[in-house]
């Protein structure tokens, strides 16, 4: 049920899976986990990112060497998360995703819109073509 | 504020579950909060994971109805696998048979093929001819073509079989992420079909915080697809066979 007036939704869910924690958020470093989804097309892999409350200037995405890309934002207002009786602060999203291989690094692009971060990242194309005889 | 509802309009039962986008969720959610409806009753199942939410102190239920003149509303908070929502549609079915209720409504969530799409649109499915009009009064475009699997598969074949009048409004979507945005495109359609007026204000002024709130629910949902899918694969019947 959506509560308008309560921010505590986020442990609704917890409370049946025995859960005393706030999913993968980060309390100590204040940092929320946002959702995100892999999905893939012919030619490339589309990683989106739900980063509501963020703004464009506010999102680092870096590759490191072993294929996995880094999304932080920093939240334009706190988010405030209540469980029993505790209120706990939050400021960042942050998350790492590993990549598929054989993808083009140096043709990665990404949009933010409404929110959404997309990601696109161009499959390259290797081995050898084979005749039809 | 207080909602009138008009006396004259049909019996309606409004049913709302966590689905892609959780547009079924915001939506009905939303018919509870405003037009301030009374809890009438709970609905429980052996098979679901024993489970009770706290708000302000207060212990819920997951599964819970409400009522305010004739409208009623059976709203879950959780996601149920296709095992289960066999059972739950006969519940829901003895009881609108119970209330004498005329037509039954769904809300929920479709994946824009073009995502995300420039103008978000809203589908109407009924079970029934004689919701046509319905559809034609409220100019809600008739779902024509497409697949639909899982809980809400069951549910509509359930209530089509038993004989009880469904509409299911589906509002175009992010399947993965909650949909706020898209749901008040149902919410909007809803209060045509309900003949109340229903102010998305609120909504939309708590839109983004709604997006962070429910990521956890988002999650879960997604998982129980995943798990309906890994049970029960998606038919790949090409579209001319179907």
């Amino acid at each position: 049920m959506i509560n308008l007036d309560d921010d505590t939704n986020n442990f609704k869910k917890l409370v049946h899976l025995g859960l005393n924690v706030i999913s993968s958020d980060d309390i100590e470093q204040q940092i929320l986990s946002p959702l995100s989804c892999l999905r893939e097309y012919e030619s490339k892999w589309i990683l989106e990112f739900d980063l509501p409350l963020v703004e464009k200037e506010h999102i680092s995405i870096t590759l490191d060497s072993g294929n996995k890309i880094i999304v932080e934002a920093k939240l334009k207002e706190k988010y405030y998360i209540s469980n029993f009786h505790e209120k706990y602060e939050f400021n960042y999203f942050k998350k790492s995703v590993n990549l598929p291989d054989n993808i083009d690094e140096a043709k990665i692009s990404a949009k933010f819109d409404n929110g959404r971060l997309v990601i696109i990242i161009p499959k390259t194309s290797k081995g050898n073509k084979i005749r039809i005889e | 504020m207080t909602q009138k509802i008009n006396k004259k309009n049909k019996k309606i039962l409004l049913v709302g579950f966590p689905s892609s986008g959780l547009i079924g969720t915001f939506a009905t959610s939303y018919v509870v909060h405003t037009l301030k409806m009374n809890q009438i009753g709970e609905i429980d199942h052996p098979d679901l994971l024993p489970t009770l939410f706290v708000e302000n102190g207060e212990i819920l239920e997951p599964i819970r109805i409400y009522n305010k003149e004739n409208l009623f509303v059976i709203l879950s908070d959780i996601p149920f696998e296709p095992d289960l929502a066999s059972d739950f549609a006969e519940m829901v079915v003895n009881y609108s048979k119970e209330q004498k209720i005329d037509m039954i409504v769904m809300v929920s969530g479709l994946e824009a093929l073009n995502n995300p799409p420039a103008s978000p649109k809203v589908y109407g499915l009924i079970t029934d001819k004689s919701l046509e009009k319905t559809l034609y009064e409220n100019q809600i475009s008739k779902f024509l073509a497409g697949s639909i699997y899982g809980t809400e598969a069951k549910l509509l074949s359930k209530f089509r079989k038993l004989g009880v009048p469904t509409l299911v409004i589906y509002a175009e979507c992010h399947p993965f992420f909650p949909d706020p945005n898209a749901a008040i495109n149902a919410i909007t359609t809803l209060s045509k079909v309900l003949k109340i007026k229903l102010d998305t204000e609120d909504i939309k002024n708590k839109m983004e915080t709604l997006r962070i709130q429910h990521r956890n629910l988002m999650q879960e949902t997604l998982n129980a697809l995943q798990q309906k899918q890994e049970k029960h694969p998606k038919p790949k019947v090409p579209q001319i066979y179907r």
